[in-house]
């Protein structure tokens, strides 16, 4: 599947919030095919023309970074909130609270677990989001524009993208592994029978519509599938990747309307 | 929250509103805007949002600071138009509040705001200057969670009869000010002018980025600015123009907030008594960081919040539009074990995408390292020939020097194939890449080629890792 579908289907499973920030792709395109058809035109047009590609290339990298930012604050504030939360709730319906209650508590927990499941979720997006913009976008359209117009664009811009503050990612990482080890707090200790587990597990995903989970499965295929190779393989392409659980994965993918082959 | 009567609300409100000519009862409020700025923005070349209605007052978002470039600018206006709706509300409910409260008008809401009264109805304009004087890039929140705005009803379109006769009944004095505002508006840009005469046609969409700009100018904004009574406005607006032309790109860089930071922030919020009480002022003096401007503070502190608020009457709003865990519950098993397993599956995945992710961006910052390095040497390598071929006393420079000959060649290739800008299959840069290689080992530099096969290295080591991650898996899975 060539990369434009995969990105516009990978922006149609994500967030709703989301789908206008990623990287118009088709039109840098058709930018593209126009400044090399163009060639022939003399020198100054094609300056002109590159000129106006830069200036598209650095409002969405505008773009990105205001979104990210944002998004980036937010997730600040909330990871800081769900901590906060849990130990109100520890404190007051724990064993050891204000107010013990077993099933107050068992109640707030769960709900505090879905709550920072999908936060953790919201998080990882936002980092794939950082990288499909990087990888996916970026980088494909400036090597797609240095092959049509052989132009020498790409090194020195792609090194000023590396700083830009979207694809920093460090802090959002640092909170979703944070996340992590807070999740391994909250969640209880279980022990059942592995088959019923696995049984449970498909058929609550099968319930399972848009959302979080949807958007994070959807990455991980397509990122495999970005990966697998194309025509233009070079030194500075990507390796393949290697996805354990592949085929669980791809099993994931119930009631989606554009399959991902 | 402060409350405030429902009365007053629509009073003040409506005076507000129709100031702006934003006709329509207060019902109209939120959608008009709105509205507005999807007929008004729709023509912009490089704006490719058109946010939803409902995601524009449901969501109020913080505005960017930056103003970059003119797109960026009118970027803004999308997200802050449900800032402005709630702005609009805001200002007309409280005017005696702090002017800082009142001054995080978006700027961009003066091209709103201005167009709306121009647009709407020439007769009952009502001077409203201290909106759209009082613009800022910042969205002050402390309304936005005011369950009062948030109960408006959001529904269509402009009732101009309605308008005209609060307008009348309220603000007939506010006339002189309003065609005083106009003036010095107009005054301040020619540009501006001649955007506005496009507003006065009706529905005209075709707003240039400039009035974007125009509208950050004047916006900067006093943030002395807070009466929503015309008098003193009057006299801010003129105090506004002055300082506007010097104001030309405001320069509020986008801040990035840290978890320190936001400790930082809540500590100080704390110490004023909470999220509803904190002020940004107060906020930002108690803080004392360098840098940190009350803009900065103002759009953190509505996130905050809204955070706040929200989690304690619902679930979260993301979680509401974004999981349907919920619906598993509903539909799933008796037992708790069923969502927790679901959700420590979701955890899974989740898991893996950012590990692949992490392995992805190191690959890639490797990668651009390692071309940032040959570039280097390549650039390195072609200064040395050039020198060799400056000192070369030999006029026929290229061909006839013995030391440059063996270099000359492949120098030449390498800048014919940057020149002609090879289109193989493997890049210009591979070609680039064993050229230097071969005129490396030709020149004895054994660190070039070393360089380029690190590269390959590197891939293969993502392979090597994979073991590790498969031992690391099967452990969580235990």
């Amino acid at each position: 599947m060539k990369f434009g579908k995969r990105l516009k289907q990978q922006i149609e499973e994500s967030l709703p919030a989301w789908r206008d920030k990623f990287l118009s792709y088709k039109e840098l395109k058709k930018l593209v095919r126009q400044i090399s058809s163009a060639e022939s035109c003399v020198e100054y047009g094609k300056a002109d023309a590159e000129a106006e590609f830069v200036h598209l290339l650095n409002n969405e990298i505008d773009k990105f970074n205001v979104f990210f930012m944002e998004q980036e604050e937010d997730f600040i504030i909330r990871h800081k909130e769900l901590q906060q939360r849990i130990k109100r709730v520890i404190e007051t319906w724990g064993p050891n609270g204000t107010k013990p209650s077993e099933a107050e508590y068992k109640d707030e927990m769960a709900k505090i677990r879905k709550d920072i499941v999908n936060f953790h979720g919201e998080m990882v997006l936002l980092v794939n989001y950082s990288n499909i913009n990087y990888t996916g976008s970026l980088a494909k359209i400036l090597k797609k524009y240095d092959k049509r117009t052989g132009g020498l664009l790409r090194l020195p811009f792609i090194q000023k993208v590396l700083q830009q503050p979207f694809f920093i990612t460090d802090l959002v990482s640092k909170l979703v592994k944070e996340c992590e080890n807070t999740i391994d707090e909250v969640f209880p200790v279980e022990q059942e029978d592995e088959e019923e587990i696995v049984k449970e597990q498909r058929e609550a995903i099968t319930i399972a519509g848009k959302g979080i989970f949807r958007n994070t499965v959807a990455a991980l295929l397509s990122m495999q599938e970005i990966r697998r190779g194309s025509s233009t393989y070079g030194h500075f392409s990507l390796p393949p990747m290697d996805l354990p659980d592949s085929d669980l994965i791809h099993s994931f993918q119930l009631n989606s309307p554009i399959p991902i082959v | 929250m402060e409350a405030r009567p429902a009365l007053s609300i629509q009073r003040s409100g409506a005076s507000q509103l129709s100031s702006l000519g934003v006709s329509g009862g207060l019902s109209s409020s939120l959608s008009i805007p709105s509205t507005h700025l999807e007929g008004t923005y729709q023509k912009l070349p490089d704006i490719q949002q058109v946010p939803s209605e409902r995601e524009l007052t449901t969501r109020p978002q913080a505005h960017a600071t930056r103003v970059p470039t003119n797109n960026g600018v009118v970027g803004h206006i999308f997200s802050s138009s449900s800032g402005f709706s709630s702005d609009l509300h805001y200002s007309s409910v409280l005017p005696n509040e702090k002017h800082s409260r009142n001054s995080p008008f978006i700027s961009q809401s003066l091209a709103d705001t201005a167009s709306l009264p121009l647009s709407q109805s020439s007769s009952s304009l009502l001077p409203q200057p201290t909106i759209p004087s009082c613009c800022n890039k910042e969205n002050s929140g402390s309304w936005c969670t005011d369950p009062d705005f948030l109960d408006f009803p959001v529904s269509t379109p402009v009732q101009s009869g309605q308008v005209e006769n609060i307008q009348r009944s309220e603000d007939f004095s506010k006339q002189n000010d309003w065609q005083e505002w106009a003036d010095q508006l107009i005054t301040c840009d020619d540009a501006l002018t001649s955007n506005w005469n496009e507003l006065l046609v009706d529905n005209v969409t075709n707003l240039e980025p400039k009035m974007a700009c125009q509208v950050a100018k004047p916006c900067t904004t006093m943030p002395a600015q807070n009466q929503q009574l015309p008098s003193p406005s009057v006299e801010s607006l003129r105090v506004v123009n002055p300082s506007s032309s010097a104001n030309n790109a405001p320069a509020k860089p986008r801040m990035r907030w840290t978890p320190e930071l936001h400790e930082a922030f809540v500590e100080a919020v704390n110490q004023l008594g909470g999220s509803e009480r904190a002020t940004p002022k107060g906020v930002l003096k108690l803080m004392k960081v360098d840098g940190l401007t009350i803009y900065h503070v103002k759009s953190h502190l509505q996130k905050y919040r809204t955070a706040r608020y929200r989690p304690e009457s619902s679930e979260g709003s993301s979680e509401k539009k974004l999981t349907s865990m919920e619906e598993i519950s509903s539909l799933d098993l008796k037992t708790g074990m069923g969502i927790t397993e679901a959700l420590r599956l979701q955890m899974e995945v989740q898991k893996r995408l950012h590990e692949q992710l992490e392995i992805q961006r190191n690959l890639q910052l490797r990668i651009e390292e390692q071309g940032r390095y040959l570039q280097m040497m390549f650039e390195k390598q072609k200064s040395g020939l050039d020198k060799l071929k400056v000192s070369s006393s030999n006029p026929e420079n290229p061909a006839a020097t013995s030391d440059a000959t063996k270099e000359a060649p492949t120098k030449s290739e390498l800048e014919s194939s940057q020149r002609d800008h090879l289109d193989s299959g493997t890049g210009t840069v591979n070609n680039a890449k064993s050229m230097l290689e071969r005129s490396s080992r030709e020149m004895g530099g054994e660190d070039m080629a070393t360089e380029a096969g690190d590269l390959e290295k590197t891939k293969a080591r993502v392979s090597e890792t994979s073991p590790e991650q498969a031992a690391k898996r099967s452990r969580i899975e235990e």
